[in-house]
C-alpha cells in the first residue's frame, strides 16, 4: 500500500478531477491518492467523483481555502 | 453551560457557523435562491438578469479613460447604450450589481476562512486562462448573452433562445474540456 500525493495548488476545474482520474487508474487496490487543492469547487466534485466510484474519501482542511482530499482505492 | 461556552470559544466547531457560513449551501437552496432572485430582478428592474452586458461596459469606460471612444462601435450606439456609459457607473444597475456579486462572494468566502491568493502554476496557464477569458467574452457579446443573460434567463423567461443557447453552451463545454486536456495538462 502506498501514498501518492497529486499537487493540484492553483489548478481551476475541471483540471483537478481530470488529474484525479488520471492518478487512479495508476494506482493499485489499497493504495491511497491525496490530492491537494485549493479551488472550492474541486472540494466538492473531486470527493462526489470519488465517493460514485465507491472509493472511500476524507477531506481535510489543511489551510486558509486549501484541502487535501484523501482517496482510498477500494476496487 | 460549560460545553456551550466552548463552542462558543471555537467557532470553527459551532454547529450553526459550519451549517450556515463554512460548508457550501446544497445545490437546491442555490437553485431556489437563484429562482427567487431573478424573479426579483425582472420585476423590479423591468430587465432579466444578465451578467456580461455590463463587463462590456466596464470595457469601453477603461477604453474611454485612454482617451477611446466607442460612440461608433455597433455594440455602443444605441441610445440607451450611450445613455448608461453616460451616466457612469452607480447609475447602471447591472454594474453595481455585478460589483455586488463579487464583493458578496469575497465576504462570504473570508467568512468561511477560505480566501487564499493562488498562485500561478506556469505559463501555460496564463495562456489558457487569457485564451478562455477572451473566447468566453467574445462569444457572450456576439451571442448578446453568457450562460446567465442567455441560458438563465432566456429559459427562465420562456424563450427558445435560451434552449438553443444550452445546446451549443453544451457542445462547446465539451469542445472546450477535450481541448483543455489535450493541450493544456
Amino acid at each position: 500500500m502506498k501514498e501518492v500525493m497529486l499537487d493540484c495548488l492553483g489548478e481551476a476545474c475541471p483540471i483537478p478531477i481530470v488529474k484525479s482520474q488520471n492518478k487512479m487508474k495508476e494506482l493499485a487496490v489499497g493504495d491511497l491518492l491525496i490530492v491537494q487543492i485549493d479551488h472550492s469547487c474541486a472540494m466538492k466534485n473531486v470527493p462526489d467523483w470519488a465517493r460514485g466510484e465507491g472509493y472511500n474519501v476524507e477531506v481535510e482542511e489543511v489551510g486558509d481555502g486549501e484541502w487535501e482530499v484523501i482517496i482510498e482505492k477500494t476496487k | 453551560m460549560s460545553s456551550f461556552n466552548d463552542s462558543m470559544k471555537k467557532i470553527s466547531s459551532n454547529p450553526v457557523y459550519v451549517k450556515w457560513f463554512k460548508d457550501a449551501w446544497p445545490y437546491i437552496t442555490g437553485a431556489v435562491l437563484l429562482s427567487l432572485f431573478q424573479i426579483v430582478t425582472l420585476t423590479t428592474t423591468g430587465n432579466p438578469w444578465g451578467m456580461t452586458g455590463p463587463l462590456a461596459t466596464w470595457g469601453a469606460w477603461v477604453y474611454e479613460l485612454f482617451g477611446g471612444s466607442v460612440d461608433k462601435w455597433y455594440f455602443f450606439a444605441s441610445d440607451n447604450m450611450q445613455t448608461t456609459l453616460k451616466n457612469g457607473f452607480f447609475a447602471d444597475g447591472g454594474s453595481v450589481r455585478n460589483l455586488g456579486i463579487v464583493l458578496g462572494a469575497f465576504i462570504a468566502t473570508l467568512f468561511a476562512s477560505q480566501f487564499k491568493i493562488k498562485k500561478i502554476k506556469s505559463m501555460k496557464q496564463v495562456i489558457a486562462a487569457v485564451l478562455g477569458g477572451l473566447l468566453m467574452g467574445y462569444g457572450s457579446r456576439i451571442a448578446y448573452g453568457c450562460n446567465i443573460g442567455a441560458l438563465y434567463s432566456g429559459i427562465a423567461s420562456l424563450s427558445v433562445s435560451g434552449w438553443v443557447f444550452g445546446i451549443f453552451l453544451f457542445a462547446g463545454a465539451v469542445v472546450g474540456s477535450k481541448l483543455l486536456v489535450k493541450f493544456f495538462m
